[in-house]
């Protein structure tokens, strides 16, 4: 095994140890959360149709993808600055981008669980059927990836630990509320839905959809935008965590 | 300077480095140092003196705005990855151990720096039977007390030593048991070849582990060499002092009575060995006079050496001026 891939993997033992303590508990939260926001679905739309359920659903795992890399991470990241961790990790023998790599693992094995339960037990509980296809592999890891990378980027330029927090705050609202994500786009403000069409959001639920459902998406497009975020994503983090004071 | 390490080869050498965080306010000011192999060398200096800064920059975490510094003769200002192998380091800050176990936190950094799985875990039990740390093996690190937290962390940068071992307060929280075991680990890395940079603001420590030392203050070197030379300074080797009576003034301090410093009651002054006896004598006509209540005369602490410099902002090269002047005057 070369040294880089040894040093990942040492990283990543080292992650998963920190988590064991809340692995277990993250797994929890992730379950009673995929069943609450299915039987939720219920009391939102007291007159849900499997059609209905079926859209609403395959639209979470984009929800709960964004939530584990754009407010989870940030928010992590910037308690780990405040404490000095990161004087520490950055002082090893390690590039910086394998310790993020193992990190981004991590946070993408923490987030999947959830997303599956949520599907199976969304499709159990309303009778739809999922069209999966082989490609909601990629779709969910970019999804995930994209979210991450940004996350960190968002953690890394900042410097506040308080500035980080309320911005995360922030992105929970303009997430749910505010992206066509489980609504489409054109029940959103013209300015607003034209906005969409450069954030990532939007196109991550078309990744979603198009690679769980028959639902007709540009899927081009989505791997194209979502991927071109991931990548800035990827640059902007690359830049600040190799950035010496 | 070669004559400093005598015929140690350098290791570290940094050459007029300065660095500012904010525009114009340097927090290291032309500071050249130079570390043999095998040495056990003391940054000593106040708070916010600019040690850290240096360290960071030595390690990578920063950059200097200009000066050099080399590890082996590598420039690692361009080449941070190289500092990064080349030196082990224990952080000030608590290490992210959270969730580990010691044995595990130890020998995952071991394997980081390049040992084999073997090497590691003999190594690792070596350092935690040493340091009477052996019933922490196991034990998850969040169980741990401040103290014990720094043990391990200092295994860590212990286990599979660098060419240089930065150690930051390394004892601080640490029991004096285990501070006096921590120490004979630290002449165990020297003994393996390492070259240990002890960053720390406990001078009564560091005046019995240090080889040489570094006095840093406000982002200058204000002296540096061995604890026995900076105590002798000049011929000044000896201390006197005196506990002032409360309402009694401050005495006049005779000419051969140097580097004083007042803190209360506390006078505090340095002397050379042949001007003992006229200090006592002094001392002793002070007592009678009930100006002071007691007095004592000693050989000069490393204490003594660091509340002078940094204390009054002296440097001892104005001391040694002073001094040779009084030789001359003699």
């Amino acid at each position: 095994m070369n040294g880089l891939a040894r040093k990942y993997q040492l990283m990543l033992k080292w992650q998963a140890l920190s988590s064991k303590t809340i692995l277990p508990l993250a797994l929890v939260v992730e379950l009673v959360v995929a069943f609450g926001f299915v039987i939720g679905l219920g009391f939102l739309y007291p007159s849900i149709t499997p059609n209905i359920a079926k859209f609403l659903t395959t639209g979470a795992p984009t929800i709960s993808l964004l939530m584990v890399g754009l407010v989870m991470v940030p928010q992590l990241v910037s308690i780990s600055k405040t404490e000095g961790t990161f004087d520490y990790i950055w002082s090893l023998p390690v590039p910086r981008m394998v310790y993020v790599a193992a990190d981004a693992t991590m946070y993408t094995l923490i987030a999947i669980p959830g997303v599956i339960l949520s599907l199976v037990l969304g499709a159990a509980y309303y009778h739809f059927g999922l069209h999966v296809s082989l490609l909601v592999i990629p779709a969910m890891l970019l999804i995930v990836l994209a979210g991450i990378f940004l996350g960190y980027a968002l953690a890394h330029s900042i410097k506040k630990a308080q500035i980080t927090q309320l911005i995360t705050q922030v992105l929970v609202f303009f997430i749910m509320i505010f992206s066509p994500v489980m609504f489409p786009a054109s029940q959103l403000p013209q300015w607003l839905a034209e906005l969409h069409k450069f954030l990532p959001i939007q196109y991550m639920a078309d990744l979603s959809r198009g690679t769980l459902t028959d639902l007709h998406v540009n899927l081009g497009l989505a791997f194209a935008v979502v991927g071109g975020w991931c990548l800035l994503g990827l640059v902007v983090t690359s830049i600040l965590v190799q950035k010496r004071r | 300077m070669v004559a400093e390490y005598g015929t140690r080869d350098i290791v570290l050498n940094i050459n007029n480095l300065y660095k500012s965080y904010i525009k114009g306010k340097l927090v290291n000011d032309n500071i050249s140092l130079a570390l043999g192999t095998g040495e056990i060398f003391g940054l000593l200096g106040p708070n916010g003196a600019g040690k850290t800064t240096l360290v960071s920059q030595i390690i990578g975490l920063a950059k200097p705005d200009s000066g050099s510094i080399t590890i082996d003769g590598v420039d690692i200002i361009a080449k941070p990855g190289y500092a990064r192998q080349a030196c082990s380091f224990q952080a000030q800050t608590q290490v992210p151990i959270n969730g580990l176990t010691a044995v595990q936190a130890i020998e995952l950094v071991g394997r980081v720096r390049g040992g084999d799985t073997k090497t590691v875990r003999t190594r690792a039990k070596e350092l935690l039977h040493n340091l009477e740390m052996e019933e922490w093996t196991t034990k998850p690190a969040e169980t741990f007390s401040g103290g014990m937290r720094r043990l391990v962390a200092f295994c860590m940068a212990a286990v599979m030593p660098g060419r240089i071992v930065i150690l930051d307060e390394p004892t601080n929280d640490i029991d004096p048991l285990r501070r006096r075991l921590l120490w004979q680990e630290v002449r165990t890395l020297v003994a393996m070849d390492s070259t240990v940079l002890l960053v720390t603001h406990n001078v009564l420590e560091a005046e019995r582990a240090v080889d040489r030392l570094a006095i840093i203050d406000k982002g200058k070197v204000v002296s540096m060499g061995t604890p026995a030379s900076l105590k002798g300074n000049g011929g000044l080797n000896m201390r006197i002092e005196l506990t002032i009576e409360p309402r009694a003034n401050t005495p006049t301090v005779p000419d051969y009575v140097l580097n004083t410093t007042v803190t209360g009651r506390r006078l505090i002054g340095r002397l050379r060995e042949s001007d003992i006896t006229p200090a006592v004598h002094w001392a002793r006509n002070l007592k009678e006079k009930d100006v002071i209540e007691e007095y004592s005369v000693g050989p000069a602490s490393l204490e003594d050496v660091y509340l002078n410099v940094v204390g009054q902002g002296n440097t001892l090269v104005s001391t040694e001026k002073e001094a040779d002047r009084e030789r001359i005057g003699a």
